[in-house]
């Protein structure tokens, strides 16, 4: 039982590993890839199906807790309307970018187009010290990046589902077949939305009275289950109908106390997620990473230029000044947890090749250590400028 | 020698402590007077109310009093203490919460409620069993009470006479 080993090897180094770089200062993702990495050169060197399985469990559970705890629905439309302009704005300029990358190298219109994907997300989470240090949380800036955050994850979710389908077509599909693609899209999404005004606040309101043991957690778990199962029904992905079962439950209250949601969170930071990042880590092709050639470069410098002049361009749309959009591009510039999901997703369906797969996991380690700093300049460039003004 | 009477009379009162518990309904105990946050409350009205009172859990209302969310110690604590909150708790969701000031952009808002008509077991078993220590009791969508593990305890302890 050498996976047993495993397993324990992985979350043992990912939770170390983790707490040496949350402890410098840096989230804790960057330790856990490492742990896979080290892994992956020293003992790990054939990826086992069980352990394939669980990374999958984890992309899995990583976007369900995302959509569960993480997204309301009544914020969402409160905000859609201030946020969309600059969401879709910088969206459109990186994911143009990624897509640019890959037609320059010779790639196929998929890869180029999924490039273009991995390139749309934004982890917020990893500037929000930076603006809780600086007093930026609550400016205008700092509050447009949280909505726009949640906003451009949600898009690059469904540009997933897509080019998922697309692969899955395995060419540029007609515009029936994207037709198609969209119908499924909106009748799933039209499914788990009824479900989640007839049923489950009914069925929760049952489950609470159940007399088994940890009923409600294993119904959150079920639907958890159920969505992703449902997506791949539908042709979408797993991950996908996740997170959209995930924001189902998010107003359901029998599913979110707080003692079923840290049930919810144990199990999926506890072992799934620190398994799926560390296994990003030992599939990472280390020959091709001390290879790093031009094509990694960009895919690195354009990733950030993508949101920086995006985000720039569409907040100067909507009114901010130059220095408030500096801040809000530079602000949106992190990756992490959805941008490893996609290329894992691409990795697995034969839609990217090795040497994309390793350049964006350098392009995510490198935004998560860059962006914080940028963004502290340029909040400090902009104090600068006001103080001479007056 | 086995003392069978003995145990009957503690089947019977067994027997009629849960019939008892059963027949007694939450909104005959409830907290009625209630202090509630209005959900336009700005964060220093808030704050004002967790000084004047000491409760550890506070209902917020909409203008025509639909319960529509709770604010308890421990989100005061994070907005408090926000310049030390670790990384882990820099999720979207907790900046949100930070950058809030209002009531509806801080509180939580899907409060677990029970209806007034809800047996004093029942909720007794909830409270154990999803480790809750309050309740909100709404009625047609209104908040009308709020009940918490002390006036459960208190009211067990009345039933089996130890009160």
């Amino acid at each position: 039982m050498e996976i047993l080993l495993h397993i324990l090897l992985i979350l043992l180094l990912a939770k170390l590993f983790g707490e040496v770089l949350e402890r410098a200062g840096f989230p804790s993702i960057l330790g856990e890839l490492l742990s896979g990495m080290v892994l992956g050169i020293l003992l790990i060197h054939q990826e086992s199906d069980i352990l394939k399985f669980l990374a999958e469990m984890g992309a899995i559970f990583l976007l369900f807790t995302a959509g569960y705890k993480e997204v309301h629905l009544r914020d969402l439309k409160e905000s859609s309307a201030k946020a969309s302009v600059v969401t879709v704005v910088q969206v459109i300029v990186a994911f143009s970018f990624g897509a640019a990358i890959g037609v320059y190298f010779h790639l196929s219109v998929l890869e180029s187009i999924f490039i273009g994907v991995a390139f749309s997300p934004t982890s917020i989470g990893v500037v929000v010290r930076t603006l809780i240090d600086m007093d930026y949380l609550s400016s205008k800036p700092g509050s447009m990046m949280l909505t726009s955050a949640i906003f451009d994850d949600i898009i690059g979710i469904f540009l997933l589902s897509i080019v998922v389908t697309m692969a899955t077509y395995e060419q540029f599909p007609s515009g029936v077949q994207v037709l198609i693609i969209l119908l499924k899209m909106v009748a799933f999404v039209a499914i788990m939305f009824s479900l989640r005004k007839w049923v489950f606040s009914k069925l929760f309101d049952q489950i609470h009275r159940m007399h088994v043991k940890e009923s409600i957690f294993a119904f959150v778990i079920v639907i958890a289950l159920f969505s992703a199962y449902l997506a791949e029904v539908f042709g979408l992905h797993a991950v996908i109908g996740a997170f959209i079962g995930g924001v189902m439950l998010s107003d359901v209250p029998h599913a979110k106390i707080e003692h079923v949601q840290s049930k919810v969170t144990g199990l999926a930071y506890g072992i799934f997620v620190p398994i799926f990042f560390a296994f990003i880590g030992i599939s990472l092709n280390i020959a091709t990473l001390q290879t790093i050639g031009l094509f990694s470069v960009l895919v690195v410098v354009l990733a950030l230029l993508g949101k920086l002049i995006g985000g720039f361009l569409g907040s100067r749309l909507i009114g901010f000044d130059n220095y408030d959009s500096l801040i809000f591009g530079v602000g949106v510039m992190p990756r992490a947890g959805v941008e490893l999901v996609l290329i894992s997703i691409g990795k697995e369906m034969g839609i990217i090749g090795d040497e994309v797969f390793s350049a964006i996991v350098l392009m995510v380690a490198v935004s998560i250590f860059v962006s914080p700093v940028l963004l502290k300049k340029a909040i400090q460039f902009k104090n600068r400028a006001n103080s001479n003004n007056t | 020698m086995v003392d069978h009477d003995g145990d009957e009379d503690r089947i019977r009162s067994v027997r009629s402590f849960a019939e008892m518990c059963s027949e007694m309904f939450i909104k005959d105990f409830m907290t009625k007077d209630l202090v509630t946050i209005s959900e336009n409350d700005s964060i220093d009205q808030i704050l004002e109310t967790f000084d004047k009172y000491h409760f550890h859990t506070y209902p917020v209302v909409s203008e025509d009093n639909v319960l529509v969310g709770t604010i308890d110690q421990n989100i005061i604590l994070k907005i408090l203490l926000v310049h030390r909150a670790p990384r882990i708790e820099h999720t979207h969701l907790n900046a949100v919460v930070f950058q809030g000031d209002t009531a509806k952009t801080i509180m939580i808002p899907h409060p677990i409620s029970i209806s007034p008509n809800e047996t004093l077991c029942d909720t007794a078993d909830m409270i154990l069993k999803h480790k809750i220590d309050r309740f909100c009791i709404v009625e047609d969508g209104k908040l009308v009470g709020m009940i918490c593990k002390p006036d459960i305890i208190k009211e067990v302890y009345k039933l089996r006479g130890l009160y």
